[in-house]
């Protein structure tokens, strides 16, 4: 009898202790692809009107959420397959199980929560301050400066701000960020403020010219994940967190924008 | 017990009596003291400041929380120079139980446009669930045998705000089958609602207006599963006798991706539709009435197909309010959707307020601002195009 009592004991020690490490090695544990993506692909949504990141060449998609996409598939060593979605629709063919996944230059919806994972970021679209190269302008440096930006955009928004804040700007409004940015390049202008995709694209075609640019706000870019499909949703952070180690994310980056 | 014990008892029991007796005290007081819901009106009327009384509004109000957030979009509505704010009063947060009318939520909107100087375009609509009979999700079913059941909830509207609210739009946009629960559209279904409402809105109420219309901006053709043609609905509810049922148009005219001043027709989509709509008003002898345009814009979203350039949405809408000022006599009022929304939607209808949900005034608020209250505008909002110097 009294072995039988040691050995329930015992075992109410043990067993639970032996589940708590099962648990967190499960948990650490990377999930089977195979079960994670039971159709033995991924299967990835995409609003093929937003270039760069995504664009319909001729029924082919083309674009920087499109290779991000495969070199994540490359990464959990399943084949990717993308459908191309428009905006409106990107969410429903995610929670209706059309897809596994959505890559389309998405920001966090709050409101999703309860329906939606979603990734880390991997790129962030906030606004950027650019200056020339060697003198560089911060938001701590503004005053007296003169700022080109586009009319009525957030940047505007975000100029406005520091003016209630009671930092005097000289401001110099454009109908498009290109002009903001040309302003800057000429010379007449001290700083432009435009999102980080129009600045990276503009400082991409000029070729030699090399401005600074300091981030002023964010605006963060995820993927989206269906919240019970926790398998794929590791995945797809482990694949991305890898791909920013390696340096692969930038590449691609600096691939588009 | 000793003697000192018991004296100690007999303070302890006063002190506790008197702390007791001060926190009732305390709690009467408060109750007393407690400042009423109506406490944070303005302590004066306010008045409206403009120079372009057409300017107007699309509130949405109804769905607030805070009365300091209904104040607070009421006072930039104001302070913008909108004379007029066109607000939705949802049937069913009025008639929760069938004949058992509630005005809280309605009268505190009210009370506050009042005291801020506005005048209100009720827009009615949206079905409770005891009207929609357990048959449908959606908000906006109703079959016919409860037409009489919301012509009575629109008279007791017109009612209640007599002399208040005088403007009342009967449904939204119902040439869309969303707008009626999914079911097919039908012309002649929404002019037997008008019907059913126009006299009993005028038995309670002769001094009130009754718009007719709200049509969704459409090229639907005739059996699409989605909705029908403005053009094709308004000529069809003539057709079928409206005429005689509202005193009113009122029109949704956006601009999507053209100027103000883009041709209109037939077959697109654009600002200056609402002309193709008043010949089709003039073509059946109703030309006396007039016309609101209860929603009309631009949206500026980059993710969006029918979107414009943030800079282009600013001009672009202050050039329509001068193109309507100067070529549409039959206008009462140009209505904005939309002044701000309660929560953002992280989507592009963000990018049709003039407010973000956390009350910041975007640029193109101020500059509206600006041209309804006659202050100083530039000829150009912003520089032309930087050149290289030689």
């Amino acid at each position: 009898m009294k072995r039988y009592q040691r050995l329930l004991r015992s075992l109410t020690v043990t067993l639970p202790l032996v589940l708590l490490v099962a648990a967190v090695i499960r948990h650490y544990q990377p999930p089977d692809p195979a079960v994670a993506f039971p159709g033995g692909e991924i299967v990835i949504g995409v609003d093929g009107s937003f270039p760069p990141f995504a664009s319909d060449d001729g029924g082919k998609l083309r674009g920087l959420d499109i290779d991000l996409g495969m070199a994540l598939a490359l990464e959990i060593n399943l084949p990717a397959r993308f459908v191309s979605i428009s905006y409106n629709g990107l969410y429903d063919s995610l929670i209706s199980g059309q897809v596994d996944l959505l890559i389309s230059a998405l920001r966090i919806e709050p409101a999703r929560r309860d329906d939606v994972r979603y990734s880390r970021t991997y790129y962030d679209n906030g606004l950027v301050l650019a200056s020339e190269s060697g003198a560089v302008l911060d938001a701590e440096a503004l005053a007296g400066q003169r700022v080109a930006y586009e009319y009525a955009s957030s940047a505007d928004s975000q100029i406005r701000a520091w003016e209630r804040a009671g930092t005097q700007i000289e401001k110099l409004p454009y109908e498009l960020p290109v002009h903001a940015l040309d302003a800057l390049r000429y010379g007449q202008a001290d700083g432009a403020l435009t999102d980080a995709t129009a600045f990276r694209l503009y400082a991409r075609a000029q070729g030699a010219w090399r401005p600074e640019a300091a981030y002023v706000t964010q605006d963060p870019y995820v993927i989206a994940v269906r919240r019970d499909r926790v398998g794929a949703w590791k995945l797809v952070e482990s694949a991305l967190s890898t791909l920013k180690d390696s340096g692969e994310l930038a590449r691609i980056l600096d691939e588009w924008l | 017990m000793s003697e000192r014990t018991k004296v100690a008892e007999s303070k302890r029991k006063r002190a506790g009596v008197g702390v007791m007796a001060g926190l009732v005290a305390l709690l009467l007081l408060a109750l007393v003291t407690r400042k009423p819901a109506s406490d944070l009106l303005p302590l004066e009327q306010q008045t409206v400041e403009t120079e372009k009384p057409q300017v107007c509004v699309h509130t949405l109000l109804e769905n607030e929380v805070e009365e300091e957030s209904i104040l607070r979009s009421l006072e930039l509505a104001r302070e913008l120079g909108a004379t007029t704010i066109v607000q939705f009063f949802p049937w069913a947060y009025v008639e929760r139980e069938r004949g058992h009318y509630d005005w809280t939520l309605a009268d505190r909107i009210v009370r506050h446009a009042e005291m801020q100087g506005l005048r209100i375009i009720a827009r009615l609509g949206l079905v409770p669930d005891w009207a929609r009979d357990g048959k449908t999700e959606t908000l906006n079913y109703l079959t016919e045998d409860l037409f009489p059941a919301f012509a009575d909830y629109a008279a007791a509207f017109a009612k209640h705000y007599a002399g208040v609210v005088d403007h009342l739009i009967i449904w939204n946009e119902p040439n869309l089958s969303f707008e009626w629960g999914y079911q097919p559209v039908d012309p002649a279904r929404y002019v037997r609602l008008l019907q059913a409402s126009y006299a009993r809105i005028k038995g309670a109420n002769p001094q009130a207006m009754v718009l007719a219309g709200a049509l969704a901006p459409t090229l639907e053709p005739r059996g699409s599963a989605a909705g029908l043609s403005d053009l094709d609905f308004l000529q069809a509810m003539y057709d079928l006798g409206a005429r005689e049922y509202f005193d009113a148009l009122a029109i949704h005219s956006y601009g999507f991706r053209e100027p103000p001043e883009a041709e209109p027709a037939r077959d697109r989509l654009n600002f200056r539709r609402s002309e193709l709509l008043r010949e089709i008003m003039l073509t059946n002898d109703d030309g006396h009435k007039p016309v609101y345009i209860t929603e009309s814009g631009w949206n500026d979203h980059p993710r969006w197909t029918q979107a414009v350039r943030p800079s282009q949405r600013s001009a672009y809408t202050l050039r329509a309010f001068e193109y309507a000022e100067q070529n549409w006599d039959w206008l009462e009022n140009l209505c904005l959707w939309v002044l701000r929304f309660p929560a953002d939607v992280y989507s592009y209808p963000d990018n049709s307020t003039l407010v973000s949900a956390d009350f910041v005034e975007k640029p193109i608020y101020f500059a509206l601002q600006d041209y309804a209250r006659g202050w100083a505008q530039s000829e150009r909002p912003w520089l032309p195009p930087p050149k290289a110097k030689a």
